[in-house]
């Protein structure tokens, strides 16, 4: 195991946690858990990629970043103004 | 092992210990609006960091650039998504963003 798929696998314990916050407590909470999920999965795609050495990590990474970004502002949007 | 194989390893682990020190960070404190500033070292530092250490191993080949389009993607988004989360909650709480009378008097 290599240091990428080390931190990899660190990544993945982190979201792991990360993401029984984001199920849990009050609706911002669960907001910001989403919010740091969505960057720690990214993080976690770009180091599987270098570690396995497969390219399509990278773009799904680069897809990840950018359609977090509009999910979780929809999600933004929709609790400022209905909820 | 090289010089450069040694700070590519010690570029990923900083990234992954700032982005596990501010998942700690998220789960310990208690306010969304506290919480929120530590969102932003995982999109900013970790991910200027892994890309940095992403191109020192690959070079600016497809992957090194696309490692750079990540980073700059996080960087240039996330303080959006922070401010728009942020002026979420104090509408949410207060009915409004600005600040309240309240507030410039603690000032």
């Amino acid at each position: 195991m290599n240091a990428w798929l080390l931190g990899a696998a660190v990544l993945l314990v982190t979201l792991l946690g990360v993401g029984i916050f984001a199920f849990r407590g009050p609706m911002f909470d669960r907001l910001v858990g989403l919010q740091l999920a969505s960057a720690i999965g990214t993080l976690a795609l770009l180091l599987l990629a270098e570690g396995y050495g497969r390219d399509i990590y990278f773009d799904l990474a680069v897809v990840l970043a950018a359609v977090s970004f509009g999910g979780t502002l929809a999600f933004v949007r929709f609790l400022e103004r209905w909820l | 092992m090289s010089a450069g194989h040694v700070a590519i390893d010690a570029l990923v682990a900083l990234s992954v210990a700032v982005a596990v020190l501010c998942a700690v960070g998220v789960l310990v404190t208690r306010e969304p609006l506290d919480r929120l500033h530590y969102v932003t070292p995982v999109a900013a530092v970790s991910t200027a960091v892994l890309a940095t250490a992403v191109v020192l191993h690959e070079s600016f080949n497809a992957r090194g650039l696309k490692a750079v389009l990540v980073a700059v993607t996080f960087i240039v988004l996330a303080p959006v998504l922070t401010q728009a989360t942020a002026r979420a909650v104090r509408v949410h709480r207060f009915g409004d963003w600005t600040i309240r009378p309240d507030e410039k008097k603690k000032s």
